[in-house]
């Protein structure tokens, strides 16, 4: 029997039971947040995602040790990008295309170094990962069947970057029913515009695809689940 | 127009001739790149995806105008759309509408959803001016007759935002070899963004048209048009109608014969 928890968050609480959620941290690879890899070399700032390991490392702590399902994802492409659509790989004038040798390995390609996870927040052996060939978790990827599986049906969601992966995530979560909480602090974007307005998307309209809250009310709702904690003012997704 | 039936329309796409004229799209003054990434298109393997033009999202009465919202900002797009239709029903490009909606018993509802449609005040399901909220087979469900579909094109149902997402929307592309998709519909940021990113996961080429689309809140449309044009255009690209029109002439027969 577990107890069902309430966060403050916008647009309104978001409920949830430990036993049914799964903490969901979407690509947080070394060639999208670490300096000297893939990200950085397109001439993006990665400070900006740096600042979303250590809320996020805490986050992870937390869930493990109340021993909530923990889900990590991973954009790649086998080594023979077989399961590269053309349109990705040929698209535009990247510097580096997807399976090119880059700083930390093959670019984008499953099994380098810099395909994988941060060693900050590296999974453990029970812990699913999920390799994924899009910008969304569910599409050729078995995430729903493992979630349906286990009961899941509300995700806490985190990782990078906002408006891409993890939108594309949780608009594939939501239409399958889920409920998505995004922790506002817990997912980055290179463009500090881009992770206002869609942080803001989510929960506009009556929260049309989900609920946003700081790392810090998430935390202190679980601290304190033996009791409905409910305040008139919502954390403001400015909070974090 | 409205009054068609969806079985009328759920007839199998006709065959297309193997002879008579037949057209390329490409390449498309985009952003950020030329559309699409492979040079140009025949508008046999390309389709125009006209997203949920419905009385709900765009006509007095429906579930946007009920939420408070301006229709006007909705409906902005319905001339340039009605213009880029009869130009690929012209050109032979295959034209497929979606309509998000619900069964009559709200069986494919999920909970949340419904709830959440209550908490600001427009309930799916519920009665509304233009019937039940959402509910196939209701006025509000209906397209508008502006950009109304005809006898021959298909019709995806839809019970989210994405239009792949329990549909047959997948099945029905591969089927048809179509391999590039032009985006129109309501509104940006939800129901044509969702769609445009499946469909990119989907390894679809897809262009979205600023001047066919529409949001409640014109600053997120302005957003997700940009967010296309990040990272050398990470779901695709963006044009206007007229680019696509423009880009649009007589297919060389030589290349298709090869075909």
């Amino acid at each position: 029997m577990s107890e069902i928890v309430t966060v403050v968050a916008d647009p309104n609480p978001f409920r949830f039971d430990p036993a049914r959620t799964a903490l969901v941290l979407i690509d947080m690879q070394r060639d999208f947040v670490e300096p000297g890899g893939f990200g950085e070399t397109l001439g993006n700032d990665v400070s900006v995602l740096q600042a979303v390991v250590p809320p996020l490392q805490a986050v992870l702590a937390d869930a493990r040790a109340r021993g909530l399902m923990v889900i990590h994802t991973r954009e790649g492409h086998l080594p023979d990008l077989s399961d590269c659509p053309p349109a990705k790989l040929h698209r535009g004038a990247p510097s580096l295309r997807i399976g090119d040798p880059g700083p930390r390995g093959r670019i984008l390609v499953r099994g380098e170094i810099g395909h994988d996870i941060i060693d900050d927040l590296a999974p453990l052996p029970d812990e699913l990962v999920v390799d994924k060939p899009g910008k969304g978790s569910f599409y050729a990827t078995g995430l729903h069947e493992h979630l349906a599986r286990h009961g899941i049906t509300s995700l806490i969601v985190t990782g990078v970057t906002t408006e891409v992966c993890v939108h594309t995530t949780v608009r594939e979560a939501n239409d399958r029913g889920y409920e998505c909480l995004v922790l506002s602090d817990c997912v980055g974007s290179y463009f500090p515009e881009f992770q206002r307005i869609a942080l803001e998307m989510i929960s506009a309209q009556g929260g049309i695809f989900g609920w946003v809250a700081p790392s810090r009310a998430y935390l202190a709702a679980l601290r304190t689940s033996s009791g409905e904690v409910v305040t008139d003012r919502p954390f403001a997704v400015s909070d974090s | 127009m409205t009054a068609t039936t969806s079985t009328e329309l759920r007839q199998p796409l006709p065959r297309r001739p193997l002879t008579g004229p037949r057209w390329q799209v490409g390449p498309v003054a985009a952003r950020p790149y030329a559309w699409p990434y492979d040079g140009r298109v025949d508008t046999a393997h390309l389709a125009v995806i006209c997203i949920d033009w419905q009385v709900d999202f765009c006509g007095e009465g429906g579930y946007v105008d009920r939420m408070g919202y301006d229709i006007g900002l909705t409906r902005a797009g319905l001339p340039a759309t009605a213009r880029l239709l009869e130009h690929a029903r012209r050109t032979g490009m295959t034209v497929i509408h979606t309509r998000e909606g619900h069964a009559g018993d709200l069986g494919d509802l999920p909970a949340n959803k419904r709830w959440r449609s209550a908490q600001i005040g427009a309930e799916i399901g519920s009665d509304g001016p233009c019937g039940r909220i959402l509910v196939r087979g209701e006025p509000g469900w209906e397209i508008v007759p502006e950009v109304a579909p005809v006898p021959g094109e298909f019709i995806v149902d839809k019970p989210g935002k994405g239009a792949f997402y329990a549909t047959n929307l997948d099945l029905l592309l591969r089927t048809n070899q179509i391999t590039h998709l032009v985006l129109s519909g309501i509104t940006t940021d939800v129901c044509v963004h969702t769609t445009m990113r499946e469909a990119n996961d989907r390894g679809y080429e897809c262009l979205i048209l600023s001047d066919c689309t529409g949001a409640t809140d014109p600053s997120n449309h302005r957003a997700a048009l940009h967010m296309v044009t990040m990272q050398g255009g990470v779901f695709g690209a963006v044009a206007e109608s007229g680019d696509v029109i423009f880009a649009t002439r007589p297919a060389n027969d030589q290349v298709e014969a090869a075909r």
